[in-house]
């Protein structure tokens, strides 16, 4: 990064006034040093290069002046990754730390909106308290997940204040979601059996304008939600992750709107295309039989959760990818459809799976040969960028298609290349 | 759409979309880039009518099939749309591709979804490939409607040509002749009733 020479000629200027002459040379190398090797932003790295040359030679005064001139705080949702900031929000959430390095974690938020926060338990600042105000002077903000996230270090300046402003959030609907900290008002639309042991709850939650996943890491103040049920849900983190956005209720304020329901958007898509790839989960696969788990075992019937299950259902699936030549979209086609599509049903595939030592991949190969390479046309519902597949079929080829096409290519457009 | 390619946030997966196009068109690419620094960033075949393409959706009828090579076997063979020809191969580092090589049959309509790709030959000269992901012998009708998507995909690029970034660089590029190709759909599309 090219020093801006106004920068070099206004420290030089500071110090022309006190009767120290410096070279441009040295100070410019002194910013360098800062905002290229450190990425220092510009403006912070002129105020240190000051205070620095300051204490080199003796002086004071104007640096501490300046340093003591109240910086003008910047609105929370005006924060962005690579800022120094100084911003003044109430801590609407504290939740456990994650590592020893971190001294406390939370979001915080004012008027304009929130933002997730780590305090570094090198910075020794004071233990922040819930529902206190603060000013912070000098905080960083990187990126993490793809969401803003504001860095407390040992340079940051950290004031109670006492004014009080009260403001509520506004709900924003999920299919405006961005990475970063939201409130939202959602029905629970599923409720998923924790995949980790980390994990207290995860699920699906709609609304009017969409869908989206949910995670609960387990913490003390862990509340559960049912399914069925409306929440007001303040300050979720939102996390995006393999171009998937996930809610985040650890730490946040979850309160049931009692009585309350929400017409969730069915997400009622159409899709047609070419049926370009088959995924790992294709085929007859067996399923946990203990209630309410129904996961998919591994070829040694092992559940993630209920260990080896020798006692399982069968099942039939499809999962793969249509592509209309502009969007690839994941789709997961069960049973029934599947039947129908491949020309295998279930109970044909049990057979030729218990007869025959290879019935399963031969199954998933017939499966192959039928579907990949041919158009289909597929609705069902839209569950975070994977269409389940509702009604699926083969599309017939269509000779008024094909006649409207040859007009369409015999006229050259008006004002074309010959 | 035609713009799929930018600013895509990172660290996320994005299956990139299988172009549909015809062979002369293909053919007739010389352009490949990749998108961003990374050794992971996906590689492009910049088409003439001006879209990118990392992966192509193709049908026609198998010819020339051939397993070359001892101990590395591969495949090649070629792929006849009304266009013209294709120019497939799959290597052993793509054992399910292979597989579905070694069973297709010569004369088989076949659905090839890949990925495109500008080689030079020792003598100097260009040409195109596909490298295969998936084969997979279709009927008449699955040819015959692929070759109206085709079609329709191209004269929609060539009714975007000169309105998005990548159709400006292909002008640049090729100086196209959006002509040229609107007649290659037309005879395609009329080929097609034969």
């Amino acid at each position: 990064m090219d020093i801006d020479p106004q920068t070099t000629e206004r420290i030089s200027q500071i110090f022309k006034e006190k009767g120290v002459l410096l070279e441009n040379d040295k100070i410019e190398s002194k910013l360098k040093l800062l905002t290229t090797d450190f990425g220092i932003a510009p403006e912070e790295a002129e105020k240190m290069v000051t205070n620095e040359l300051m204490r080199e030679h003796g002086l004071s005064g104007p640096s501490q002046q300046s340093s003591s001139a109240p910086q003008q705080a910047i609105p929370i949702s005006g924060a962005s990754p690579g800022d120094w900031v100084t911003v003044e929000g109430k801590v609407v959430s504290l939740s456990s730390p994650p590592s020893e390095a971190i001294a406390q974690s939370g979001i915080l938020s004012d008027e304009s909106g929130a933002i997730r926060f780590i305090v570094w338990a090198k910075s020794n600042a004071p233990a922040l308290e819930e529902r206190k105000w603060y000013r912070f002077e000098s905080a960083t903000v990187d990126e993490y997940r793809g969401a803003p996230s504001m860095k407390i270090h040992s340079g940051t300046t950290i004031t109670h204040i006492e004014e009080e402003k009260t403001f509520m959030p506004t709900p924003v609907p999920i299919s405006e979601l961005k990475p970063g900290v939201s409130t939202i008002r959602a029905k629970v639309v599923q409720d998923w059996e924790p995949r980790h042991e980390r994990m207290f709850q995860s699920g699906l939650l709609g609304d009017e304008s969409g869908t989206v996943r949910f995670v609960t890491w387990k913490d003390d103040a862990s509340v559960r939600i049912e399914a069925g049920k409306v929440y007001n849900i303040y300050y979720a983190g939102v996390d995006e992750f393999q171009g998937r956005l996930s809610l985040n209720l650890t730490g946040a304020m979850v309160l049931e709107d009692e009585g309350a329901d929400i017409q969730v958007a069915s997400g009622n898509m159409k899709l047609s295309g070419a049926f370009v790839h088959m995924g790992g989960g294709t085929g007859l696969i067996k399923r946990c039989k203990v209630e309410g788990c129904n996961r998919a075992l591994s070829r040694q019937n092992y559940c993630p959760v209920h260990e080896i299950q020798n006692d399982f259902r069968y099942d039939l699936r499809i999962t793969g990818v249509v592509d209309d030549g502009h969007k690839a979209t994941n789709v997961l086609i069960q049973r029934e459809e599947a039947e129908k599509l491949t020309e295998i049903t279930l109970d044909a595939a049990i057979e030729m799976a218990e007869n025959n030592p290879l019935g399963f991949d031969d199954i998933t190969m017939k499966m192959q040969e039928a579907l990949i390479g041919r158009y289909v046309e597929c609705q069902g519902s839209d569950i975070d960028g994977t269409l389940l597949v509702k009604g699926c079929s083969l599309v017939n080829y269509d000779s008024t298609r094909h006649a409207d096409l040859i007009n369409r290519a015999s006229v050259s457009p008006a004002g074309g290349e010959q | 759409m035609a713009n799929g390619g930018f600013s895509r946030p990172a660290g996320s997966f994005i299956r990139e979309p299988a172009v549909r196009v015809f062979s002369a068109e293909l053919r007739e690419s010389r352009l490949q880039f990749r998108d961003g620094e990374d050794e992971k960033s996906p590689s492009f075949v910049l088409l003439p009518t001006g879209e990118r393409s990392n992966r192509i959706f193709i049908c026609g009828e198998v010819t020339q099939k051939e397993k070359r090579g001892d101990q590395n076997t591969f495949y090649t063979a070629r792929l006849r749309d009304p266009a013209g020809l294709f120019f497939l191969n799959a290597g052993s580092y793509q054992q399910e591709a292979m597989q579905q090589m070694a069973k297709i049959n010569q004369g088989d309509f076949a659905a090839v979804v890949g990925k495109p790709g500008i080689r030079e030959t020792p003598d100097g000269s260009i040409f195109v490939t596909v490298r295969v992901e998936t084969i997979t012998p279709v009927d008449r009708d699955t040819y015959l409607t692929w070759i109206d998507d085709t079609a329709e995909q191209t004269l929609d690029r060539l009714e975007r040509f000169g309105s998005t970034d990548d159709s400006k660089k292909a002008s640049e590029f090729y100086n196209t002749s959006t002509e040229h190709y609107r007649r290659i759909v037309y005879e395609s599309l009329v080929a097609a009733d034969i």
